[in-house]
């Protein structure tokens, strides 16, 4: 009965959700929906005050000069994506008990609302981000491959989101849980300093972080140097294999919903 | 297999949910792999068979907790049976709530244009129709502001006119019309006529109010405990419900009877309130309507009771005062003296249409203070006579000693 609906007029309705979702954040302030501007601006502004002139950071292989706050914000849209959604995912089904109950509704396109909102916000920040390399005069022409470089991350935000987006549904205690735990991997992902600035004793295990191999790509693509690609497509596949259980494990467990919430 | 003007088919449906008594109790049930049993088995609804053919109007009975909203969460496919099968042709209606789908920080353009998508409508479908919600819920300029700023009459004219508008075949109505104007409600009845028209839609509606279900629906199913007790012809199963129902109430009555629910100053003790049929000696609580009733109060005071008000009135279960007979319009009040007392209430043509009502009864001081007051004091039915046309009447409270006349004004 879910599937009452084609797949254009899911897709429409997504968008229809992805577009609430975005406009309610900004509903009613003074600037409106010039937050998504003025956010990451404020956020790149900060980076590069305290790293830049306070911290004066240095990249250790900052071979080609660019600015270390740059260098941080391209990693660090990737990683806001991961986090943004993550830190969603466990109410996006939780906060709307009517979709559940009330209305004939595909429940499964509920987590994706968090990732499509994160995903809008980080289209803001790539744009700022061009014109930052511009302005440093680091634009290349390889930085078209960032938006690839984000799929893997985008399929395991993905996978999570509806694993945590069911259990968050049974378990309140899940959107509590989950923000310092994206705290965490925020420290043990590189996106503060890069993979190689790691002890050689322990930097194995970083190349099973798949997050980190997505940010260190990312990075590569903004700044031109080499993608390391075959820790991008162990990624890949994790991200494949996550959102494909986390869908099944979703599907699994929708039909207590109703009954939970 | 059902036939071709089987809308939607419900065979041996049971629905059990699983109950849970602690969150922690979902996580170790879901690590035992259903090795152990952490929870209880709780069956809502229980070999549910029915079928229902286009251009009906279903009406499902039953009290809270019967199992009402599950059956219909079930059709709409919102739930997956645990035994048996729902089968459904025609577009659902998607929401078993009106105004379910709104968000209170969006404008009502904006909650339409969403609710449609939730229907499957794309922006142009919806451009079409967005005119014809407008005029229809009538709500002038709140259209543009935020629904939180909506009155609860306005959210409702708004989120019916917005499901009435969205062409659907089987259209799911919970309780949903007890809000709003009686004036909108009556344009919501006849708007709904006017859409089942065609004998091509379905409606079901879940009532709590038996008048509107006898009214709009042509057949009504009764459930109870998760099971189907009744069902067939709307009249029917309505008079059986209710019937039902004023057992109930009845029966509960008997433990609590006669204490005073407004008021109470100790002057007065009630010590009876019965009602009889005309010369009978015997205590009833049921009537024929259009019967001679005698209502007996009888009572104690101690001290004199100098021209008290005394009154006796009737009320529908949920509290429509209808009557009442008052001692206040007789020229000279009677007094009583400190004993025991009958006083004897004699109505020559009860005119209350078939249905269940409940007797009030107070007595006030000469200066209209309350001395003993008290609401669904006694529980009664008035019945109609087998074969008369009385059912035929329309839904009311009161069958009105109207005259018809006939006189042709020419051509």
């Amino acid at each position: 009965m879910t599937e009452r609906l084609g797949r254009s007029a899911q897709y429409y309705l997504l968008g229809q959700l992805i577009k609430r979702d975005v406009l309610l954040r900004y509903r009613g302030a003074m600037f409106g929906v010039a937050w998504v501007f003025i956010n990451p601006l404020i956020m790149l502004g900060i980076y590069a005050y305290v790293f830049g002139h306070i911290f004066q950071a240095r990249w250790p292989q900052q071979g080609n000069g660019a600015p270390f706050w740059l260098v941080l914000y391209s990693g660090l849209i990737a990683f806001n994506i991961f986090s943004d959604t993550i830190s969603r995912a466990p109410t996006a089904v939780k906060n709307y008990p009517n979709f559940v109950k009330k209305i004939i509704f595909p429940v499964e396109i509920l987590p994706l609302v968090p990732l499509g909102a994160a995903l809008v916000h980080a289209m803001f920040n790539v744009l700022i981000l061009l014109a930052a390399l511009a302005w440093a005069g680091q634009l290349n022409l390889q930085v078209i491959l960032y938006p690839l470089m984000l799929l893997p991350l985008v399929l395991i935000a993905l996978g999570l989101s509806w694993f945590l987006a069911a259990w968050g549904v049974f378990i309140k205690d899940m959107s509590q849980i989950v923000p310092p735990f994206v705290q965490m991997l925020m420290f043990v992902s590189p996106v503060l300093y890069p993979a190689t600035a790691v002890p050689e004793a322990i930097r194995p295990l970083y190349r099973y972080n798949p997050l980190g191999s997505v940010i260190e790509a990312c990075r590569s693509a903004a700044l031109g140097q080499a993608i390391n690609w075959s820790s991008w497509s162990i990624a890949l596949v994790v991200g494949v294999i996550a959102s494909g259980l986390g869908l099944a494990f979703f599907k699994h467990s929708r039909e207590e919903f109703a009954d939970a919430l | 297999m059902p036939s071709d003007d089987v809308a939607i088919s419900v065979r041996d449906l049971t629905k059990t949910y699983r109950l849970f008594s602690h969150a922690g109790d979902r996580i170790k049930q879901f690590f035992t792999f259903g090795v152990k049993q952490y929870h209880r088995q709780f069956t809502a609804l229980k070999d549910i068979s029915f079928d229902i053919k286009k251009g009906e109007t279903i009406g499902i009975l039953g009290r809270n907790g019967s199992g009402k909203s599950t059956l219909l969460q079930l059709i709409c496919g919102i739930l997956k049976p645990t035994m048996g099968a729902v089968t459904t042709c025609g577009r659902i209606s998607a929401l078993l709530e009106l105004g379910a789908g709104f968000n209170p920080e969006f404008t009502g353009r904006e909650n339409v244009y969403f609710q449609g998508a939730l229907m499957g409508f794309t922006q142009a479908d919806m451009d079409d129709r967005f005119d014809d919600i407008a005029a229809f819920a009538d709500i002038g300029e709140f259209i543009d502001q935020p629904v939180r700023t909506y009155s609860s009459g306005m959210f409702v004219r708004l989120a019916f006119a917005a499901m009435i508008h969205a062409d659907a075949d089987i259209l799911v109505i919970d309780e949903a019309l007890s809000v709003g104007d009686e004036a909108f409600q009556r344009k919501c009845f006849d708007k709904l006529q006017v859409y089942l028209e065609g004998n091509e839609k379905i409606l079901l509606f879940v009532s709590h109010n038996v008048r509107q279900v006898e009214r709009i629906c042509s057949r009504a199913i009764w459930l109870e405990d998760g099971r189907v007790v009744q069902q067939g012809a709307a009249s029917e199963t309505c008079a059986a419900y209710q019937a039902k129902i004023h057992q109930q109430v009845h029966g509960r009555q008997e433990s609590q009877k006669l204490l005073p629910t407004f008021a109470d100053s100790g002057e007065i003790d009630v010590i009876g309130l019965q009602l009889f049929k005309d010369q009978g000696e015997e205590p009833v609580d049921e009537i024929e309507i259009h019967a001679a009733l005698r209502i007996a109060v009888d009572f104690r005071c101690d001290s004199n009771l100098i021209e008290p008000d005394i009154i006796v009135g009737f009320h529908t279960i949920d509290s429509v005062f209808i009557a009442a007979a008052s001692t206040a319009i007789l020229p000279k009040q009677p007094d009583f003296p400190p004993g025991q007392h009958r006083v004897e209430v004699r109505i020559a043509d009860l005119t209350l249409l078939p249905g269940v009502y409940q007797l009030r009864l107070g007595f006030l001081d000469r200066h209209f203070r309350p001395m003993w007051a008290g609401h669904k004091l006694s529980t009664f039915r008035i019945t109609a006579p087998l074969g008369s046309n009385l059912v035929r009447l329309p839904p009311g409270l009161v069958d009105m000693p109207f005259e018809w006349r006939f006189t042709s004004l020419g051509t």
